[in-house]
């Protein structure tokens, strides 16, 4: 019987393909981290631990997959579970916290452990386009409630039957034929496997007598062990979009965010329910349909004699209790920069099949707070706009890394993070206005002729350019501001003063230092380059500006960690890289000239957000007529970079400073844990100025001082009135005469 | 054992306290002055705010003609409790022959304390035995340009760029490296 022969030889052989599983950073736990109790609940919520309440237990072993709070004290069954770098066997945690801050871990047996890892949390899987996603689990990881409740529901007689029920099919033609229409009823659990797993969907009389035999053929061949376990591995249980949501072990991630072995009977019933009917009986889509059809799954499993009367009614007292959606499961933004990166190494087929495990370094807190600030306070300013706008709604993007290690932390792709589109924040290639002045100033330091108090002239400026037209680059105020010290152009964004210097510096150093900082091609060499006319990525900036936070280090950015294999062999891993690309003192009078942004600067507004005292540096950009609203800048431990425009590219009538800032200082406010303190190299000293003039001054003599770190024997000139200047000296009266000086003495300031 | 991991491996113990001097000049002593190290919290917990520390701006240097260079403060920089943990355990990962997994967690290491430059000297090490010598390199000048101040982690740092200078046969460029490192490790 060739039928027969094909069914044993099939199913025999099946492999599942497994769509390769992809998991955030897990939470490192530590004495002294800054974590309160909520943090530690929410954390184990994201995680799908459930809390118990047993008063009078508190010293019990606590259940693997749930946590108690004893006081200050939370006790969690942490889960077995793999790590990059191994695997970890269920154990017992005791977490102690106090002030907002983590005290002190023991472990089952009361030993203080230094360092704990919580699971890391499961983001995603790579399925190929229109596919099958599923989570293979072995018999042992299944509730043995499950398939007793499959076959009283389903297939009474599974355990007798010879894979069909011939009453049943012949009942169920006979209604069929009435009605004239095929439908499922009737079908063994040998059978709905047959169809699942060797035929189309379509209904047809043929298929049901083909699907009657290889359910016989399977029968005969396989234990009934061996088919309930495949066919809790196989049968389709919903959709997301495009993905197939397949097997009891993903459906349980998906609707409930936890294991299947820790579901209970009224999430295992309503499971069941939604064999009949994964979209009509969808808990999300339709709660009240699924709850109902879960209740009666629990009639049957009471009078089935499955489980006792009084759990069921328990049971169906309760609500569906259905995770929301987005807080376990998908980070299309993300997963979009996993797959990218793993395309370089692995094949398509690999990824989707092969099961492999993938370890990123996504951080779901900071992915989460990402997400809300960025889609809030966009909301905000598509109201400050309105007419503007005409209806259009804003667009945005935003990059979380970790400078030091190049980890990627966050990527949010657009305004609807949830939705897997056009990802702005990788494929969004836009103009980076004034994004591209610290490379420009960087240059101008590295030549060893200007420093941060240097003046430059802010003066008009009017170049020739290819096809002899004249270029005339303005400040965005349409002022100009005379002699400024570095610092002040920098911080306070000034076109023409930055055209001036970039101008004599040269276009191909400043090319030059964009391209050592992580800039893949080489940028057209045009003035207009000055003021950023390179169209970037947000992804890409966050490479650039990733070389300032780390002090002239370039950390090659990574998403993915490691990669291991189904069966846990490590198969490539992802390395912390760095590479000097500039000189550190340099970058050093760079940042410190990038925190004045934030101080006094285009970046002002964000000291109101931001925590008293966090220190941050950064930098706003505005392409030309206002269609890009870019701010990048960074704390101690994170870098953001956020844009925000229109998709079409028409004006938004926001700078960086009114557009993309408020959502970086926001979202700062929120994951910044240290200030930017890098240690000031030994080949620096500080020097205090007036800020708006550039002359060194003290609190006698100026009310806006600044101090920065210069070259050793940088001394520019005494300001004119301060204790000691020669103004002072001769008197008030001269003091106009002086001030004249003063400006002649700043050509010489170089 | 091959040599270059038994070389790291050594370094790791050094740095646990048990001393080895060829790689990173003597153990660190533990010193009652508070630790400099700014600890830095895993990224992302996101309700509570330490302490934070502003570089003053307002408090003006003397008016002298040229104010003389400032002496860098003299500081110790020492691992935390978990980090130590962690690299007490990449010692045994790479002493059982597993190389990648100790680096793995050294880099977990990092993410805890990512500007100890004691770390950047371990995890440059660790590829330096794996024969990653202009990244042990890199790794070197990064722990240089945080350890601005501890004479002892810049020592350490500056053996560990003349490791990977000699290994590139940079001979020597790598012997200066190391009697700055001898200059530093004197002090």
């Amino acid at each position: 019987m060739r039928l027969d022969r094909m069914v044993v030889t099939q199913f025999e052989g099946r492999r599942w393909t497994l769509p390769a599983q992809v998991y955030a950073a897990p939470l490192e736990l530590y004495d002294g981290l800054a974590l309160s109790g909520s943090d530690v609940e929410k954390e184990l919520q994201r995680l799908a631990y459930r809390r118990v309440v047993e008063p009078g237990r508190n010293d019990a072993p606590v259940q693997t997959g749930t946590y108690r709070k004893v006081g200050t004290r939370i006790d969690v069954g942490l889960r077995a579970t793999r790590f990059a770098d191994g695997a970890r066997a269920a154990e017992t945690l005791s977490i102690t916290v106090a002030d907002g801050a983590i005290t002190g871990l023991r472990d089952g047996a009361g030993r203080e452990m230094p360092i704990v890892r919580f699971d890391p949390l499961l983001i995603g899987s790579i399925f190929p386009i229109h596919g099958e996603d599923r989570i293979v689990v072995t018999p042992d990881e299944v509730p043995p409630l499950l398939p007793a409740a499959l076959k009283a529901v389903e297939d009474r007689d599974f355990d007798t039957n010879r894979g069909v029920n011939l009453l049943g099919i012949l009942r169920a033609l006979w209604v069929d034929i009435r009605a004239r229409r095929f439908d499922q009823g009737g079908s063994t659990l040998t059978q709905q496997l047959a169809r699942s797993y060797f035929l189309s969907p379509r209904r047809t009389a043929s298929r049901k007598i083909r699907e009657a035999i290889m359910a016989i053929a399977l029968d005969e061949h396989f234990s009934k062990a061996d088919l309930m376990n495949a066919y809790i591995n196989e049968i389709h249980l919903g959709q997301d979009g495009n993905r197939a949501i397949n097997g009891f072990g993903l459906a349980s991630e998906f609707y409930f965010g936890k294991p299947l072995s820790e579901l209970d009977l009224r999430e295992i019933a309503t499971l069941v329910a939604l064999v009949r009917g994964p979209s009509y009986y969808d808990p999300r889509r339709h709660p009240d349909r699924a709850l109902k059809h879960r209740n009666l799954v629990l009639d049957e499993l009471v009078q089935q004699h499955v489980v006792p009367e009084r759990e069921a009614r328990l049971a169906q007292a309760a609500p569906l209790g259905i995770s929301a959606k987005s807080a376990g499961a998908y980070y299309p933004a993300y997963l979009d920069l996993v797959r990218r990166t793993l395309r370089r190494d692995y094949r398509e087929q690999d990824l989707t099949e092969a099961g492999l495990k993938i370890f990123t370094n996504l951080d779901p807190r900071v992915q989460a707070d990402a997400d809300r600030v960025l889609d809030r306070e966009l909301a905000r300013l598509d109201r400050i706009h309105k007419a503007l706008s005409a209806g259009a709604a804003l667009e945005g993007a935003v990059v979380v890394t970790a400078p030091q290690s190049g980890d990627v932390m966050a990527v949010v792709g657009g305004r609807d993070a949830a939705y897997d589109g056009f990802n702005r924040a990788l494929d969004g290639h836009r103009q980076i206005g004034s994004l591209v002045k610290p490379f420009i100033y960087l240059a101008a330091l590295e030549t060893g002729r200007y420093n941060a108090t240097s003046i430059i002239q802010d003066e008009p400026v009017s170049i020739r350019i290819a096809g002899g037209k004249l270029w005339q680059p303005e400040n965005f105020t349409r002022e100009n501001y005379g002699p400024v010290p570095l610092v002040r152009a920098l911080a306070e964004s000034l076109n023409d003063a930055t055209v001036n210097l970039g101008m004599d510096i040269g276009l191909d150093s400043v090319a030059h230092s964009l391209q050592r900082f992580g800039l893949d091609a080489e940028p057209p060499k045009n003035p207009s380059l000055l003021l950023g006319t390179v169209e970037l990525t947000p992804l890409e900036v966050a490479q650039l500006y990733g070389g300032l936070a780390n002090g002239g280090f370039r950390t090659t950015l990574r998403a993915v960690r490691a990669v291991i294999s189904a069966d846990g062999k490590a198969l490539k891993a992802f390395p912390v890289e760095v590479e000097s690309v500039a000189q550190a003192d340099a970058v050093y009078e760079v940042d410190r000239m990038l925190e004045q942004v934030i101080e006094r600067g285009t970046g002002k507004p964000a000291r109101y957000v931001l925590p008293r005292g966090l220190v941050v540096a950064g930098k706003t950009g505005t392409s030309s007529d206002l269609r890009d609203s870019w701010f990048a800048g960074f704390s101690g431990d994170d870098l953001a970079v956020v844009w925000v425009g229109y998709d079409d590219d028409r004006v938004t009538g926001f700078t960086g400073e009114t557009g993309a800032l408020p959502v970086w200082s926001h979202l700062m406010a929120d994951i910044a844990m240290s200030s930017w303190n890098v240690p000031m190299p030994d080949s620096l000293q500080e020097v205090t100025i007036d800020y708006p003039t550039g002359f060194r001054a003290d609190g006698a003599c100026s009310d806006d001082l600044v101090t920065l770190p210069v070259p050793p024997g940088t001394n520019p000139p005494l300001k004119p009135g301060c204790p000691g200047s020669l103004g002072a000296a001769i008197g008030g009266a001269v003091q106009g005469l002086m001030q004249r000086t003063g400006k002649w003495l700043q050509g010489f300031a170089h | 054992m091959n040599a270059a991991l038994r070389c790291v491996l050594l370094a790791l113990v050094a740095l646990l306290g048990a001393g080895c001097g060829s790689l990173l000049g003597p153990p660190y002593q533990p010193s009652p002055a508070p630790q400099p190290v700014h600890s830095a919290p895993a990224p992302g917990s996101s309700t509570v705010t330490p302490p934070l520390t502003t570089t003053p701006q307002t408090q003006p240097p003397p008016l002298a003609p040229a104010p003389p260079p400032p002496q860098p403060p003299s500081r110790q920089y020492r691992l935390g409790a978990a980090a130590s943990a962690l690299v007490g355990q990449a010692s045994q990962q790479a002493a059982a022959g597993n190389p990648d997994l100790a680096q793995a967690t050294l880099e977990r290491a990092l993410r805890i304390e990512p500007d100890n430059p004691l770390l950047w000297t371990l995890l440059g090490e660790a590829h330096e035995s794996a024969g990653q010598y202009a990244l042990a390199g890199s790794m070197g000048r990064k722990a240089l340009q945080l350890a601005t101040g501890d004479a002892r982690a810049q020592a350490g740092a500056w053996r560990l760029i003349g490791d990977s200078l000699r290994a590139q046969g940079r001979n020597s460029q790598a012997n200066e490296a190391y009697s700055r490192a001898d200059a530093l490790a004197a002090q």
